[in-house]
């Protein structure tokens, strides 16, 4: 055997059959236990009768045989009795095969010791990664709210520089109370002739489409020239220039803006007529403020809005008319005519000025 | 005397052992004990007409589908296929070694365990996915070795299967 000196092959016999617990069984062609020997005690198995089929008697045999691949080796495999044998098939003379069985019991407990180990490692990184997952897609949801609340927030920021000046605005969300002295602004007031009487004859939707472009007018031409809408009332639009922020040039910004709100009236047709507007314009002092805290309104009050609102009342139709205060702020560049003198109601006689194209 | 081979085939931590230990012993151990080998249990299963041995083969789970020794699966007649409902992962890895073991033996009757459905709050298994196997004509059981749920369902179903 191999050259080996017999004493080493004898110590080498000796040690295997003794570490291993050597233990075989005979299987004839009948499937039954031939023979037995070895350690069968080892592992429980000195009960085994022979003669009787294999499979009746050991569990793990059920469908092995007849095994088309000898030799077959199954590793590790745990016996009833607890220990732990790796099994070898492997043909017998007259189509019998050999069972061998070999002590593996110490090699699976470490095996175990390593693997037990490792795959509580593996399940522990997966538990992570997958609480990981769940963290983010958390975070994502909780971005994705912080966003849709930051656009709404927008939003109603939107609407609210859309009633008031971005200034104000401002002041009014640090909770300011807002109250403030104006010296000097000009105040215009501007309707359409005639409109009660068209609203009654060219029906709803026409009245309404209007008035949308008259006020949406106002609002561009505002924008364009700096001058604050301040409100509606009813076919009448209030227009302001020299604040939130002052400047030295209010009235001539808001004779630029009645000339050309006066013209883009003359451009459009309605029902084959063109908006024949009403301005008037006064400057002087006044006071801005807000009004309301859950239904928002920027007004403005004075001696100075009021005699606008008269002068624009006494206006002919198509008529721009600046009274005498706003007349004194105009450079040469705007063509007037003297209107004289006139009784306005409770406010005596004004002196007032027709503004030319 | 009617006596089939079974094997649990499913990858490491998926519930074999457990389940194995559910049905022929009704005990559930929350500790994990990872199986190296193999370990054999045997189970009656009563009919009205007949009573099947089953010779049950509890596989260890491989880290790595690739040391999947086959050989294991020789004289099987039935294969109890188990997926973690918690680790979609390991639904391809009952599947690879289904496919890996009827390469080598042919087709057997089987039957899918999704396990560990007590961990409601972890499952990530879709339905609509356990759905679509189920058209396949598949037997699919939602069972938890934890409080036994569909267990023994799942093993009788078996058991007539191989009968037959």
């Amino acid at each position: 055997m191999h050259g080996l000196p017999r004493e080493v092959r004898s110590w080498i016999f000796n040690f295997f059959y003794n570490e291993h617990a050597v233990a075989y069984l005979k299987i004839d062609a009948q499937l039954c236990i031939a023979a037995k020997g070895g350690n069968v005690k080892h592992y429980g198995l000195s009960s085994l009768r022979t003669g009787k089929p294999v499979a009746d008697q050991l569990d793990f045999m059920e469908g092995l045989l007849p095994c088309p691949e000898l030799p077959y080796h199954m590793a590790m495999v745990e016996l009833p009795s607890g220990r732990v044998a790796d099994l070898h098939l492997f043909a017998a003379d007259n189509a019998c095969v050999w069972l061998l069985f070999l002590d593996a019991t110490a090699e699976r407990d470490n095996r175990q010791r390593l693997q037990q180990k490792a795959y509580e490692m593996t399940l522990l990184q997966e538990r992570e990664r997958q609480l990981n997952e769940k963290l983010q897609s958390t975070n994502e949801a909780l971005r994705e709210s912080q966003e849709g609340l930051s656009r709404e927030y927008q939003r109603a920021e939107t609407l609210l520089l859309n009633i008031l000046p971005a200034s104000i605005a401002q002041r009014l969300k640090a909770q300011e109370q807002i109250a403030d002295n104006h010296a000097e602004v000009s105040v215009l007031f501007a309707d359409i002739v005639g409109f009660t009487e068209r609203a009654l004859s060219v029906g709803a939707v026409t009245t309404l489409a209007i008035l949308n472009y008259f006020f949406k007018a106002a609002d561009l031409l505002s924008e364009e020239y700096g001058c604050e809408k301040i409100k509606t009332i009813g076919d009448c639009v209030m227009v302001v220039a020299g604040l939130p922020v002052a400047r030295s040039d209010h009235a001539e910004a808001l004779a630029h803006y009645a000339l050309e709100l006066r013209e883009v009236g003359r451009r459009e047709r309605f029902a084959g007529e063109p908006l024949r507007l009403r301005i008037g314009i006064h400057s002087g002092p006044i006071v801005a403020g807000v009004i309301g805290n859950r239904r928002f309104a920027y007004d403005l009050w004075g001696d100075t809005v009021n005699l606008a609102a008269r002068i624009q009342k006494s206006a002919e139709p198509d008529e721009i008319r600046i009274s005498d205060a706003t007349h004194k702020l105009l450079g040469p560049n705007f063509a007037r005519d003297p209107l004289g003198e006139t009784e306005l109601r409770g406010t005596g006689r004004v002196r007032m000025w027709r503004l030319r194209a | 005397m009617l006596q089939k081979k079974i094997c649990m085939l499913g990858g490491f931590a998926v519930g074999k052992t457990s389940l194995v230990r559910r049905f022929v012993q009704s005990i559930f151990s929350e500790t994990y004990l990872t199986t190296v080998g193999v370990k054999i249990d045997k189970k009656s299963v009563a009919f009205p007409d007949k009573t099947v041995d089953l010779i049950l083969w509890d596989l260890a789970g491989e880290d790595d589908i690739g040391s999947f020794r086959v050989s294991y699966v020789r004289g099987a007649t039935g294969l109890v296929l188990v997926v973690d409902g918690t680790r979609p992962a390991t639904l391809a890895v009952a599947l690879t070694l289904r496919e890996r073991v009827e390469a080598e033996f042919g087709a057997m009757p089987f039957v899918l365990l999704f396990n560990k459905s007590d961990l409601a709050d972890r499952w990530a298994i879709p339905d609509g996915e356990i759905d679509e196997l189920r058209q396949l004509g598949w037997q699919i059981y939602l069972t938890s070795a934890l409080s036994g749920a569909y267990v023994e369902d799942a093993f009788r179903q078996l058991a007539s299967m191989v009968a037959k």
